[in-house]
């Protein structure tokens, strides 16, 4: 029993599940007006976004790599589902055109950061910055507004099924698309490999540029696909769509088990993350406490996170190198 | 039915302007262990990294299995039948050792990864080698001996007919070593040819059918382990004279100024008793990792150390602590300059005053006018070449740098100077003028302990040798007695000559 209880804990994502559950609980407790309809899917809602983010965002820090440049191409994406589609193009059309996009983001990351071996936090971090500039520049303040967004688009968030909007839906199954990719391919595993040592995985033989690259391009395509829940949730875009969203997502990430320091974690975690950071902001608000502290908060839970990781990681004692005789 | 495996012939390799293959022979037979040996710096390791694909030949032919062997993909290499095992494994920490053991060429079924298969073999992989690993248990914190285990199943699982095993048992325990012996021999069963680097010739004689010697980037010698005794190999090994190099000058022994005793440190270095004398140069040899530099870096109180006393002048020192030791008078010129010496991007001037900024300063204002001149001043004692001594020191040569870490701990007037490796990667002339420079420092009353792995610099320069193996000091030889044969003999605890 304790050999399983053992094995049990060592799933990276079952401490943040436990936490999970805590704060429902312990809020649902304390007012239990949040026990609602409207609750749930206000959790729902609010964590769809940064939940999609954090699936494609995974890849990349299981490489111990960053991309910062998510928040714009999802902002730019959702702009441009409704201003093309406004315009009279197909919703098929318009897709490929926002896909194209974010192929183009990932690939100049991808490029940049495994062939020119540049720091993807300084890559990703400029690519942000012109994302968001060439955005600005071409919606010159156009608000898309919610009679502009397209129907289907509409219906996915503003409809559920029971409590769970279809649109959170749509994210769970991608995150267990994604979970199952990284579950079963050679290819995906790699990335793990790539974080956890990659001179090791160079001498292995895994073509780390081409991976590293690979999951950049992918990671850029999800984050424009994106574009359609960003649009749900709003029912609406502007030139500051997305603005500080890539820092919610790492938040996910990191809280939900997936390494900064590359090597761990999965997108079921990341997406605990996603539900666990959202949940708390919603009980702190609940229980009355302002916004400010919420975000507070969520600092210290990130501490708290990266502090019970390196403590897990140090508990595992290094052998001694060196042998001295007796 | 033993047959011809692998031959290289003629390698050469150039990095810059070293020469660190010059014409390298070496040829394997199937059913072979195969000793490959030479000191630090012959040639063994680009050897090696040649065969694991990570480095191309500027000239020569390597013939594998009758074809030519293609050069420059790791992958590649292990495809062709070429496994090496690093002294350091490398491993992924993060993942199961199953994974480990099949990273990059995962068993698929259906198209996805085939968890179930990866682990029984794995699992079937470290029964045969005589192990109960858990293959669904992450490699890290796993000890150096089982980390090779992995690292050896690996090998096996790629079906490699060539496997190299680089040092192997420089971190492991007698029983560890025994049954890393028991898996080499029952390879070379199989018909594999196991190339077995080590510096403990006792092994090379128990486990070695033939021995490959290099020195300086060639092959010297290969025969049968039965027609060479463990003399001639260490001759073969040295090769070169000790000649007159190094201006050695006579200085007058005095009072002690550093004694340790007892001195251990766990996993480390144990049982550490010497002193130096003012004036006097004692050289701490050894092989890389017997532990000398962790004592020096223990005694400058960078590390901690569990027991043991440091006395300096008489007074006991405080452990743990580098300001405690320069305020009693020890200069420590670390084995990394570029690392640990200096700071790069910095002047040279900033560089080589950075140990006197106490006494540069005036109230909380540094002063660069006298940091600038102290500079100076030292630089020119040292014959340091520079454009400007306001040009960042990374723009000097290796041996130039030197001299800064040099003239910034001198301008202490330190009453100890421990130098660990001070000629490294410097060029003969330079060499020549640092040995000069500790000679007349040691004429000057200056004690200094010596770390280098360089035969002809410890035999040119000490009074007396301490010799380290295994964290320990294992032979005290005085000046007379110091010869290449003697060091490396203690060294590597082959019996005495």
């Amino acid at each position: 029993m304790s050999k399983f209880l053992s094995k049990f804990f060592a799933i990276r994502e079952i401490p943040v599940a436990i936490a999970l559950v805590i704060v429902l609980g312990v809020t649902a407790f304390a007012n239990p007006a949040i026990v609602s309809r409207s609750g749930a899917l206000d959790i729902f809602l609010g964590v769809s976004v940064v939940a999609f983010l954090a699936v494609g965002q995974t890849l990349v820090i299981a490489m111990k790599h960053v991309d910062l440049s998510v928040g714009s191409t999802i902002g730019f994406s959702a702009w441009l589902i409704g201003k093309s589609t406004a315009d009279g193009h197909s919703l098929i059309y318009t897709m490929m055109m926002v896909l194209f996009l974010g192929l183009v983001v990932g690939a100049l990351n991808g490029y940049l950061v495994a062939y020119l071996e540049l720091p993807s936090l300084v890559v990703t971090l400029a690519t942000m910055y012109i994302v968001r500039g060439v955005f600005s520049q071409i919606s010159s303040g156009r608000t898309i507004i919610a009679s502009e967004v397209p129907k289907p688009i509409s219906f996915i968030g503003l409809n559920s099924f029971y409590v769970v909007p279809y649109m959170f839906i749509v994210v769970v199954v991608l995150v267990f698309a994604v979970g199952n990719i990284m579950h079963r391919l050679r290819p995906a595993r790699d990335l793990y490999a790539i974080g956890s040592n990659l001179p090791a995985a160079n001498l292995a033989g895994i073509p780390v540029a081409k991976r590293v690259f690979s999951a950049f391009l992918a990671n850029g395509l999800l984050a424009s696909f994106g574009g359609i829940i960003l649009l749900s949730r709003f029912n609406a875009a502007d030139t500051n769509s997305g603005t500080g969203l890539e820092l919610n997502v790492i938040a996910a990430c990191v809280v939900g088990g997936v390494a900064i320091a590359g090597g761990v974690g999965t997108v079921y975690g990341a997406l605990i993350g996603a539900v666990l950071l959202q949940s708390i902001t919603m009980a702190l608000g609940a229980l009355g406490v302002g916004q400010f502290w919420q975000l507070a908060v969520n600092g210290l839970l990130l501490i708290l996170a990266i502090s019970l990781d390196r403590y897990l990681t140090l508990r595992v004692k290094p052998s001694t190198i060196m042998r001295v005789k007796n | 039915m033993v047959s011809t495996l692998l031959s290289v012939e003629n390698a050469a390799k150039n990095f810059g302007g070293v020469k660190a293959l010059v014409k390298a022979d070496l040829t394997l037979y199937t059913h072979e262990i195969h000793a490959l040996l030479g000191e630090n710096g012959a040639g063994k390791s680009t050897l090696l990294k040649t065969l694991a694909g990570v480095h191309v030949l500027d000239a020569g032919a390597i013939t594998l299995n009758g074809k030519p062997f293609e050069q420059g993909s790791t992958r590649l290499a292990r495809e062709q039948g070429i496994a090496v095992i690093y002294q350091e494994p490398n491993l992924f920490p993060d993942l199961t050792l199953a994974e480990n053991v099949f990273a990059g060429r995962q068993p698929v079924k259906n198209g996805s990864v085939d968890w179930k298969s990866m682990q029984d073999q794995s699992r079937a992989l470290f029964t045969q080698l005589g192990v109960s690993l858990n293959p669904l248990s992450r490699a890290r914190g796993l000890s150096i001996a089982d980390q090779q285990i992995v690292e050896i199943a690996k090998a096996i699982s790629t079906n490699a007919n060539v496997i190299v095993m680089d040092e192997p048992t420089a971190a492991l325990s007698s029983k560890e070593v025994a049954r890393l012996f028991a898996v080499a021999r029952n390879l070379k069963e199989n018909g594999c040819a196991v190339v077995f680097v080590s510096h403990r010739l006792d092994e090379v004689f128990a486990l070695c059918d033939r021995i490959t010697i290099m020195r300086d980037g060639s092959t010297v010698s290969t025969s049968l382990t039965s027609a060479i005794d463990e003399p001639q190999v260490i001759r073969s090994m040295v090769g070169r004279d000790v000649s007159e190099l190094f201006p050695k000058l006579e200085a007058e022994i005095g009072e002690v100024v550093l004694d340790v005793q007892d001195l251990s440190r766990d996993g480390q270095f144990g049982d550490i008793s010497f002193s130096v004398r003012a004036g006097e140069i004692v050289a701490l040899a050894g092989l890389v990792g017997s532990g000398r530099s962790e004592v020096a870096r223990a005694i400058f109180g960078v590390d901690r150390y569990d027991s043991g006393t440091i006395t300096i002048n008489g007074q006991r020192l405080h452990a743990g602590s580098p300001s405690a030791a320069m305020d009693a008078g020890i200069a420590l010129v670390p084995e990394d300059r570029r690392q640990q010496g200096l700071f790069m991007p910095t002047s040279i001037a900033k560089n080589a005053a950075i140990t006197m900024l106490s006494t540069l300063r005036k109230g909380f204002i540094l002063r660069s006018s006298a940091e600038r001149k102290i500079a100076e001043e030292w630089t020119k004692i040292l014959q340091t070449k520079y454009a400007s001594i306001d040009d960042p020191v990374e723009r000097l040569s290796g041996g130039n740098q030197q001299k800064v870490v040099l003239a910034k701990w001198l301008a202490t007037n330190p009453r100890l100077l421990i130098v660990d490796e001070p000629t490294r990667g410097i060029d003969v002339g330079t060499k020549s003028e640092v040995h000069k420079l500790l000679s007349q420092k040691a004429q000057e009353g200056l004690a200094v302990l010596m770390i280098s792995s360089e035969l002809p610099e410890v035999l040119g320069m000490a009074d007396r040798v301490l010799v380290m193996r295994e964290g320990h000091i294992v032979r005290e030889l005085s000046r007379h007695e110091a010869t290449s044969e003697n060091v490396i003999a203690a060294a590597t605890g082959a019996v005495t000559i």
